[in-house]
């Protein structure tokens, strides 16, 4: 049978939109008991479910808290469901450092953003909050990522963009840096030397998939 | 018109009369004023003389409003038992929550409230006490009593994400929790009433967590506006007849609800670049509007855009009927370019006068 279409896969679907944590664990557990294919129920369950939060919340539907509580649930699952998938891709995924930058210890709108790369399968390396330049550059010369995503809510602390940004270019010239945070506009973050910018979590894959076309054939010229 | 001083103007406005010209206050700038001094950042938390020092020196070299007042936006955790970090760091801008004093729910039901000796308290005190000493007699206010909001408060002591998620999962937690800091809040009004008086006394409430990149306007009607609405009655039962209301963030959907809020007759709304002038003063006709220059243009803009954007605020802030005070749209940067802050008060000066 078509196990994307499992009634276990559809209710952890369904148990990560109401963002309920316990009921994905048990799920998650039942599913690998019954043999069914972890890679299938984080391919057909998770991900489409908070795909589809991360729908909700742009549209003004579900708010912080949901999102939060949601990959909570997701985490959950993925937890569980992880380890056990043979053979994962990881090479295959397109791979995000993401953190707050130094000085900055606010970090909602971090991990909104992070689930939000999550939940399209991007594999995410959360480096936390206040983050020194030094600690992005050596987390992308042991995992290359794609993008480098920094975040900053104070006036004072985006001051440390255009450091961390000059940091990871001197090491690594190929990739793209993405920011965003309250006082930060498309402007400012061009001026700090980033390739994008994303004003809320909602849009910032939308960025993300621009930046990779857009850096992509700016490496091949 | 002779030259008002900045008390005679500010009683202008109170009184709903035309001042002079538009006042000038600098937001919340004692950590500009520090650096202006060429202190370390950290003195603006840490200690009060300088900061007072540095912020009177600031606001006399600018010609600005001066309102003292010590405080900062994460205030609570520490006061609760939690831990903060005095900024020290390069790009550090204020005192952050390093440990919340309440991190179960348990927690929650075994909260002490904070003694005078708690956390900030006795620095806020010391700058308060050498405030009122040395008022100024052409000096609108010597004191700054917060009224807070037991929502914001709440999210200091849980911490932001943890409290939103209860907002969700654990509604009642959360509303016991905003009902025990309210009653404690209400509590202090009386005792704040009893040591300071009324007379150059400005209450001020801050919501900077209550804005709708945080929460829906539901939820801001189900856990901040209660609490919110019997502040403000307590303090005008008490006698304080205005409130400074800062609508930090992104708060439009927030406003209709806003309105029904007694800020004071008037009150002062403070709203950031998020929330136009206009918008602000159709919502609150009868307040006087207080804003809104994005900080981050102050920070990172030329000293022309930031002059134009000034004037086109002050312009049209000059227009609103019930009273308008120019500000940066929050916190002054404590590292904004020295070009860029003159060229903001320059325009203010330029085209702030009402003849």
């Amino acid at each position: 049978m078509d196990e994307g279409n499992h009634e276990l896969i559809r209710r952890l679907y369904d148990a990560v939109l109401d963002m309920d944590e316990d009921g994905v664990t048990a799920l998650s557990r039942s599913i690998l008991a019954e043999g069914i294919d972890p890679g299938s129920a984080v391919k057909h369950g998770l991900m489409p479910a908070m795909e589809k939060v991360g729908e909700l919340y742009a549209a003004d539907i579900y708010y912080v808290s949901e999102l939060l509580l949601a990959a909570d649930a997701l985490h959950a699952g993925l937890a569980i469901l992880a380890p056990h998938i043979s053979g994962r891709p990881e090479e295959a995924k397109r791979r995000l450092i993401i953190g707050t930058v130094e000085g900055d210890v606010h970090d909602v709108g971090k991990n909104l953003v992070k689930v939000m790369f999550e939940a399209r399968g991007w594999s995410v390396h959360d480096l936390g909050k206040d983050v020194a330049a030094e600690a992005f550059v050596e987390e992308q010369a042991r995992i290359q990522a794609d993008i480098i995503a920094l975040s900053a809510l104070m006036t004072t602390t985006m001051l440390a963009m255009p450091k961390t940004i000059r940091a990871i270019r001197a090491e690594h010239p190929k990739v793209a840096v993405m920011v965003g945070g309250a006082p930060l506009t498309r402007e400012i973050a061009l001026s700090y030397g980033a390739d994008g910018y994303a004003r809320n979590a909602g849009e910032a894959i939308a960025e993300a998939k621009a930046l990779l076309v857009s850096h992509n054939n700016l490496m091949k010229e | 018109m002779r030259n008002m001083t900045d008390r005679e103007r500010i009683e202008a406005l109170i009184s709903r009369r035309k001042p002079d010209r538009v006042p000038v206050w600098p937001g919340p700038c004692n950590g500009f004023a520090v650096t202006y001094n060429n202190l370390p950042l950290a003195a603006a938390y840490t200690d009060p003389e300088a900061t007072y020092r540095s912020l009177r020196k600031t606001c006399f070299d600018f010609g600005w409003l001066f309102l003292p007042w010590m405080a900062y936006a994460s205030m609570g955790a520490w006061e609760f038992g939690g831990e903060v970090r005095m900024p020290s760091g390069e790009f550090d801008q204020a005192p952050v929550i390093i440990r919340h004093p309440v991190e179960e729910e348990e927690d929650v039901y075994n909260l002490k409230w904070p003694g005078p000796e708690s956390g900030f308290y006795p620095t806020a005190r010391k700058f308060a006490e050498l405030a009122r000493r040395e008022r100024l007699d052409n000096e609108p206010w010597n004191s700054v009593i917060s009224s807070g909001s037991a929502y914001g408060l709440a999210c200091q002591l849980v911490g932001l994400e943890k409290f939103l998620k209860w907002l969700v999962r654990k509604p009642d937690v959360a509303h016991f929790l905003i009902r025990e800091l309210s009653e404690w809040s209400l509590s202090s009004l009386e005792q704040k009433k009893e040591r300071l008086g009324i007379e150059g006394v400005l209450a001020m409430v801050g919501l900077p967590l209550a804005s709708n990149q945080l929460i829906p306007p539901h939820r801001f009607e189900e856990f901040v506006l209660p609490d919110l609405k019997e502040g403000q009655a307590r303090l005008r039962a008490l006698g304080y007849r205005t409130t400074f209301a800062h609508i930090c963030g992104e708060q439009n959907k927030n406003l209709p609800l806003l309105a029904g809020v007694d800020f004071g007759d008037p009150g002062i709304i403070s709203i950031g670049p998020e929330i136009g002038l206009e918008t602000a003063a159709r919502y609150f006709p009868h307040h006087i509007i207080c804003g809104n220059l994005d900080p981050a243009l102050i920070q990172t803009g030329t000293p022309e855009r930031v002059y134009e954007a000034t004037k086109s605020i002050v312009e049209r802030g000059k227009r609103l009927e019930g009273g308008f005070i120019f500000a940066p749209g929050c916190e002054l940067p404590p590292r904004a370019p020295l070009e860029n802050v003159r060229a903001m008060t320059k325009a203010v000066g330029d085209v702030g006068s009402y003849e």
